[in-house]
């Protein structure tokens, strides 16, 4: 069974989702913030810019170095960029010893790119009508200040959702995911054939007691109709039996009546064997059904099991030989356990007439009893043809008979008569492979003694 | 002419048995109540009861506890639809001889009874039982037919006595399985049918008569009228 997982509860995941659809939000919504102040700024910064220039073009060439100088201690904040440039290009005043090549002598301001200034920083030359070369920028500070704000913020608010958006998941799966564990123990009995057990269902009326809801009302029907199938069954098996017995005492009637020399003796005596075989399945049909009503102990006894297999042998023993094949007891220890004796009996009758009627001749069955810790076991080998292993499961049920077996008589009724009789004692029934042949294995102990 | 009371509330059921044990020659009665048929059963007027597990008024249990109370003990043949263990055990205790689950085939119940009959005659002391040239010692448990001594296993030593004790009587192989080995389910036609011709080869040497005869579509008999 799929043990239930946190993180693949569906509320986990939808918390998970709707955390990375936020982070993406947010980031989506800084990154956003930060584009349109960046244009903003550098608008503000071309506009000082070129607002410096304009007061500076117009200062006549022989103070304006001077005048530069005093711009240039008036500027506190230390964002200003000024150099003025002899028209070859060499330095003649100003903060900017080196007039950047990229900046052309236009009068537009344009970023400068060159290393040594901060990235988003903007700059103009333009050439005076001296001939000489006036260089003003704008230091990027505010915008590396605030393109840092956002980082930090995408960062600190991203770790944030996801770290919330982690635990709020698990919290918000938590519940549920003790009820789906509460719904998986509640149907373990169902799975094992207890359809009388329901899901449980809390009184939030949520979805997951919806789905309770509908699988019970499911297991309702489910029950229903099994219990209509499993009555019809029983009804027509006891309703047909006494039709076909009384058929069956007029046939043995006509043919009692009927001369030695007839040559319709032949016919009245297969009719007799087809009628007897009828009755026989309906028969077995009944029995299990009685079996699977009988009340689990009401026969139960201390049963003495290797006396019983040894019994079985002795039944068994002229058949195989009949066969052709050797039966082998094999029960050494004595053991005692609490069981229906009859009924044990009969299933042990019905897994050696099946091993003594497919196994063909010169071929050997074998019963081996042995004790285990937990209880004896009975095994059967024998040497047929066995069943495969995927037929094992339904070999069992009613009606079953295996793909190779058509031309062997039998209700097909024998091993689902043992299941019912293992059924009833919770043992457990198990076909395997004897190499060659079939190995039937019977556990003598209760199966829930395991669990 | 034996007598045989049927008490039985179903009419079928009822002309079903009273039709067969005819046939055999018995002389049959029935009663279709509980309480008429207790009246009657404990009159001493009848040799054996066939009694329904179910009537109106009185019930089948009770009738035949009445009867071994007062001291009737003719044999009574139990039938009964409920096929559970614990009925059968409890029409057994009640003092019931036999218990017959329906539907039954006729024949069956006619051997039954005619078995139960056929005990109810017996000396109760036997310690040698003779059938013909064939003889069975219970105390020393040795077996011979005509002087030639018969080797035989636990469980054909009990078949031979269970055919000998009812010779001439048909044995269906559900009444052989019952009595031999004590179970009551369907053990399958063949299983009982190589027991017994294991016997039948040792009881029937070459030569001799055969005494075990297979009786097509019922079962089997010893040295019965062919």
């Amino acid at each position: 069974m799929l043990r239930p997982e946190l993180w693949r509860t569906t509320t986990f995941r939808l918390t998970l989702v709707f955390g990375a659809v936020f982070a993406a939000g947010v980031v989506t919504l800084l990154g956003l913030v930060y584009f349109s102040a960046a244009v903003f700024l550098t608008q503000q910064m071309d506009q000082i810019i070129v607002g410096q220039a304009h007061a500076l073009q117009d200062v006549a060439p022989a103070v304006l170095p001077e005048r530069m100088r005093q711009v240039e201690t008036q500027d506190v904040r230390n964002v200003y960029f000024y150099g003025l440039f002899s028209p070859g290009g060499a330095w003649i005043a100003g903060n900017v010893r080196r007039l950047p090549q990229d900046v052309p002598a236009n009068g537009i301001p344009r970023e400068l790119r060159e290393p040594g200034f901060q990235p988003g920083a903007r700059a103009m030359a333009e050439r005076l009508s001296s001939g000489e070369i006036l260089f003003i920028g704008f230091d990027a500070k505010v915008l590396t200040g605030l393109r840092l704000i956002i980082l930090q913020s995408v960062i600190w608010s991203g770790a944030l959702i996801i770290v919330a958006g982690l635990g709020l998941g698990a919290a918000l799966s938590l519940g549920p995911l003790r009820r789906i564990q509460a719904v998986q123990q509640a149907s373990l009995p169902i799975q094992d054939g207890d359809l009388g057990a329901r899901l449980p269902i809390s009184n939030r009326g949520d979805e997951i007691d919806m789905l309770a809801g509908i699988a019970n009302g499911m297991m309702d029907e489910v029950e229903r109709l099994l219990w209509a199938v499993k009555s019809v069954g029983d009804n027509v098996a006891h309703d047909l039996r006494t039709p076909l017995t009384r058929l069956r005492a007029q046939l043995y009637r006509v043919r009692q009546e009927t001369d030695a020399g007839d040559a319709h003796l032949g016919m009245l005596d297969q009719a007799l064997v087809e009628t007897d075989f009828l009755l026989a399945r309906f028969k077995a049909l009944q029995r299990i059904s009685e079996i699977d009503r009988r009340e689990r102990r009401a026969g139960f006894a201390a049963v003495r099991l290797q006396a019983l297999v040894e019994e079985i042998g002795e039944l068994y023993e002229p058949l195989a030989e009949e066969h052709g094949l050797t039966l082998v007891t094999e029960a050494d220890m004595p053991c005692e356990i609490q069981a229906d004796r009859e009924l044990l009996f009969e299933a042990f009758s019905n897994l050696v007439g099946n091993a003594v009627k497919f196994t063909p001749a010169g071929g050997r069955v074998r019963l081996v009893l042995t004790k285990r810790a937990e209880g004896p076991r009975l095994e059967i080998f024998d040497s047929g043809p066995g069943v495969p292993e995927d037929e094992r499961e339904a070999v069992l049920e009613r009606f079953y008979r295996g793909r190779n077996r058509n031309q062997t008589p039998g209700s097909g009724l024998g091993l689902s008569i043992v299941a019912a009789v293992a059924r009833l004692h919770d043992f457990r029934l198990a076909l395997g492979d004897a190499m060659p042949g079939l190995k039937v294995t019977l556990d003598c102990w209760p199966v829930a003694m395991g669990r | 002419m034996t007598r045989i009371l049927v008490i039985e509330d179903d009419e079928t059921t009822s002309r079903e048995i009273a039709a067969e044990l005819g046939r055999r020659g018995f002389e049959v009665e029935c009663a279709a109540d509980g309480r008429e048929g207790l009246v009657r059963a404990v009159s001493g007027e009848f040799a054996a009861v066939t009694l329904d597990r179910m009537l109106p008024n009185v019930d089948g249990l009770t009738i035949v506890s009445v009867m071994r109370t007062t001291g009737i003990d003719i044999p009574v043949l139990m039938i009964s639809a409920l096929t559970e263990v614990d009925e059968r055990v409890r029409g057994l205790r009640a003092g019931g001889d036999d218990y017959l689950t329906k539907p039954f085939a006729s024949e069956e119940m006619a051997a039954r009874l005619e078995v139960l009959l056929r005990r109810a005659r017996a000396l109760p002391r036997e310690t040698l039982l003779t059938v013909k040239d064939l003889e069975l010692d219970l105390v020393t448990r040795e077996a011979r037919r005509g002087g030639r001594a018969i080797a035989l296993m636990p469980t054909e030593f009990k078949l031979l006595e269970f055919l000998m004790r009812n010779s001439g009587e048909v044995l269906t192989r559900t009444m052989i399985f019952e009595a031999i080995w004590g179970y009551h389910f369907d053990p399958g036609t063949n299983l009982i049918d190589v027991h017994l011709s294991r016997l039948r080869r040792k009881v029937d040497g070459p030569g001799q008569e055969p005494m075990i005869r297979t009786i097509r579509g019922s079962g089997y008999a010893l040295n019965a009228a062919s």
